[in-house]
């Protein structure tokens, strides 16, 4: 190749290749205000609020920021929200242990900063942060485990199949299971699986009455694709 | 090594505010290492502290890549630079912004309220990371940076020989101009905020930033090593050519999760992934060329310039490949896996850039004909251990973060304040050997040339 073919790959390839990123950010905005709330004059003024007070000089939002202190992006979906006023207000009188500090938020900002976290932690991230997939499985997430996860955890169907990617690989992976299956198929294969699936190596399960069955399939049917929320 | 021409000399006021940047860059680092420990640590809060130390290191890589400019463009053009008043002014109002600016902030995180709204934006800080300057001072830096291009440009027009390098070093130095003007408007939504903001610093660090790189780097080792121009040239343009291929799109990186269309994911995870490419075709570039020479007057020179190399491709491409893909980023992302990449590539990619430009002119600017390197070895490794150690234990810390509060559901705090607080102590040590290293290097900086050279 030569030095001018060289020169001209490099400046012609480059044009090209920001025309199509051009092209991509132009969709994009065009795109954007339907993957999250219409953004109030609240909402606006607590953005205001956030450059203020230069909270991604510690905070990271959207996963992006200085990496100090706790992610925002979901923390008004979390916490509650007379919680949030008071710790931005005083954060040491709420937890002395806190490391952040008291910076003059007043009771007005403080408003509008947690509706401008309202509405970021309403944004469609494409499923940002994940769920903890441990706690998930674990049932540890701060929720009750329901009957049908109990009888699963009793029954061992954790030793043969995964729920995003907890458990074992001998059987399928029932992560999703619940967009594939009804009711009347789950529970007619518990009690017996080499008729709905041929050649299954499940054994059936003829011990559990009715109702357990039925609750079992209930948490099945809970597993579905992690829906993005709107 | 003379240098040709006299106003070449400028380039020294540059590297000399660089080198005390760096220096200040590195004191604030220490603070934030040890606030990680202890938030209450010092009068000024984390927030100040760490927009000290990013800014610092922006502005003194800028400054030095400005200086390493004004030394190559009356090289290559065979001229005087078209106006050094001019050249003097642009740096003296660049140290008077930069000192401006610092002020603004240090008053910012004594008393937030002090940063007002004028004009409808923050007097003080903007509150945007990495661009945190205020309106007023983004025109001030955008008149110097316009003033240093027409300078520039000007001198080549002087003569009209337009080399390879000059061409592709003013063209990186131009895109980065214009590159500043997506971060200087305001929007109500916070995705189009990180949008936009995304422009200027992906495309800088790794658009911009690394097409100059591509053309110091092609000039340095020109300069050392004694090869063919047609030779570097040709290669410059393929590794910047590949740099701008994969970096342009590799935007989409960062598009993953901040509330944009999913296609970003496929986009971002494709391009990125190959961005190590061009980083891994300079290096075997250094490599070839300096195995092709034998006579290399400055080692020191060498040395930097193909630690540069080195560094650049480990600490941006394959520190940065590892998570760059959507599967693995949808865990790391946010997390400290990201300073890791971001300490190793800043000082692979740019910081070693500089100060390896700075040991291949310095010595001609000073007029010294051979001068003892062994300080120069000294810091580089010095630096360079204690960076590669910083770097492990901000990633173990990012692995044990990942780990339990992404996938185990621990809080953030939990994590940070037990699980990895061994990590914070044993990176505020290496945050200490480092600035050991980078104080042996200014004094080198202020004694080359001016004392006998003892081989």
């Amino acid at each position: 190749m030569s030095n001018k073919a060289a020169r001209n790959l490099f400046i012609y390839g480059s044009l090209l290749f920001f025309v199509i990123f051009v092209a991509l950010t132009f969709d994009t905005m065009g795109k954007l205000d339907k993957r999250a709330p219409e953004i109030t004059e609240e909402v606006n003024a607590g953005k205001m609020a956030w450059h203020k007070y230069d909270c991604i000089g510690c905070h990271t939002i959207l996963g992006n920021g200085s990496y100090f202190a706790p992610d925002m992006t979901k923390v008004a979906e979390k916490k509650p929200k007379d919680y949030l006023k008071k710790f931005l207000m005083d954060p040491k009188s709420v937890n002395p242990k806190a490391a952040m500090p008291k910076l003059g938020i007043s009771s007005d900002e403080a408003d509008k900063l947690i509706a401008f976290l309202d509405w970021t932690s309403k944004i469609d991230t494409n499923g940002w942060p994940p769920k903890p997939i441990l706690a998930e499985a674990a049932g540890v997430g701060g929720k009750e485990l329901s009957a049908g996860q109990k009888i699963y955890q009793s029954s061992g169907c954790a030793v043969c199949h995964a729920i995003n990617g907890i458990g074992g690989v001998s059987g399928p992976d029932l992560t999703k299971v619940g967009s594939k299956r009804d009711q009347e198929w789950l529970t007619g294969h518990f009690k017996e699986p080499a008729k709905y699936v041929p050649n299954s190596a499940m054994p059936p399960y003829k011990n559990l009455s009715e109702k357990e069955l039925s609750d079992l399939s209930d948490y099945m049917l809970t597993l579905k694709q992690q829906e993005v929320k709107k | 090594m003379t240098i040709k021409h006299e106003s070449q000399k400028i380039a020294q006021n540059f590297y000399t505010f660089a080198v005390l940047l760096f220096l200040v860059q590195v004191l604030v680092g220490i603070i934030a290492a040890v606030q990680f420990m202890w938030p209450d640590f010092f009068i000024l809060n984390f927030n100040t502290i760490r927009t000290l130390h990013i800014n610092a290191l922006v502005v003194w890589l800028l400054v030095g890549m400005m200086g390493a400019t004004y030394y190559v463009v009356p090289e290559e053009s065979e001229t005087e630079l078209w106006s050094v008043p001019i050249a003097k002014f642009q740096f003296w109002a660049t140290v008077i912004a930069v000192t401006a600016v610092v002020v603004g902030y240090i008053i910012m995180g004594l008393n937030p309220q002090a940063n007002t709204l004028v004009f409808g934006t923050r007097l003080l800080n903007e509150g945007r990371e990495y661009i945190e300057a205020p309106r007023w001072a983004d025109i001030l830096i955008v008149v110097s940076l316009l003033l240093f291009l027409l300078n520039c440009f000007m001198t080549m027009f002087k003569t009209k020989k337009w080399t390879g390098i000059q061409g592709t070093l003013l063209g990186g130095l131009t895109v980065l101009a214009l590159m500043y003007i997506p971060g200087m408007f305001y929007t109500k939504s916070l995705v189009k905020d990180q949008f936009w903001w995304w422009w200027v610093v992906h495309l800088w660090v790794e658009g911009a930033w690394e097409i100059i790189a591509g053309a110091l780097l092609a000039f340095m080792l020109m300069k050392v090593t004694g090869v063919k121009r047609e030779v570097v040239e040709k290669w410059m343009y393929i590794e910047v050519g590949l740099v701008m291929f994969t970096g342009i799109l590799g935007t989409g990186h960062h598009y993953y999760w901040i509330g944009t269309p999913s296609y970003w994911l496929w986009v971002g995870g494709i391009f990125s992934s190959l961005e190590p490419v061009p980083l891994l075709v300079m290096v075997w570039d250094a490599f070839r060329t300096t195995r092709e020479t034998r006579e290399v007057t400055n080692k020191a020179g060498l040395y930097y310039t193909v630690a540069h190399a080195i560094f650049n491709f480990v600490g941006a491409g394959l520190w940065g490949v590892i998570h760059t893909l959507p599967q693995v980023n949808k865990w790391t992302h946010g997390t400290q896996i990201t300073t890791a990449h971001g300490h190793l590539a800043f000082y692979g990619a740019y910081v070693l850039l500089v100060l390896a430009m700075i040991y291949v002119t310095l010595p001609a600017i000073r007029g010294v004909r051979e001068f003892n390197p062994s300080r120069a070895f000294k810091s580089f490794w010095i630096m360079t251990i204690s960076m590669v150690f910083i770097v492990l234990t901000i990633t173990g810390a990012g692995m044990v973060q990942t780990y339990m509060e992404r996938l185990m559901g621990l809080d953030y705090v939990a994590v940070k304040a037990n699980y990895n607080l061994w990590f914070w102590i044993l990176r505020a040590i290496f945050g200490v050997g480092f600035l050991y290293g980078v104080w042996i290097l200014v004094v080198d900086y202020f004694k080359l040339g001016k004392e006998k050279a003892t081989a």
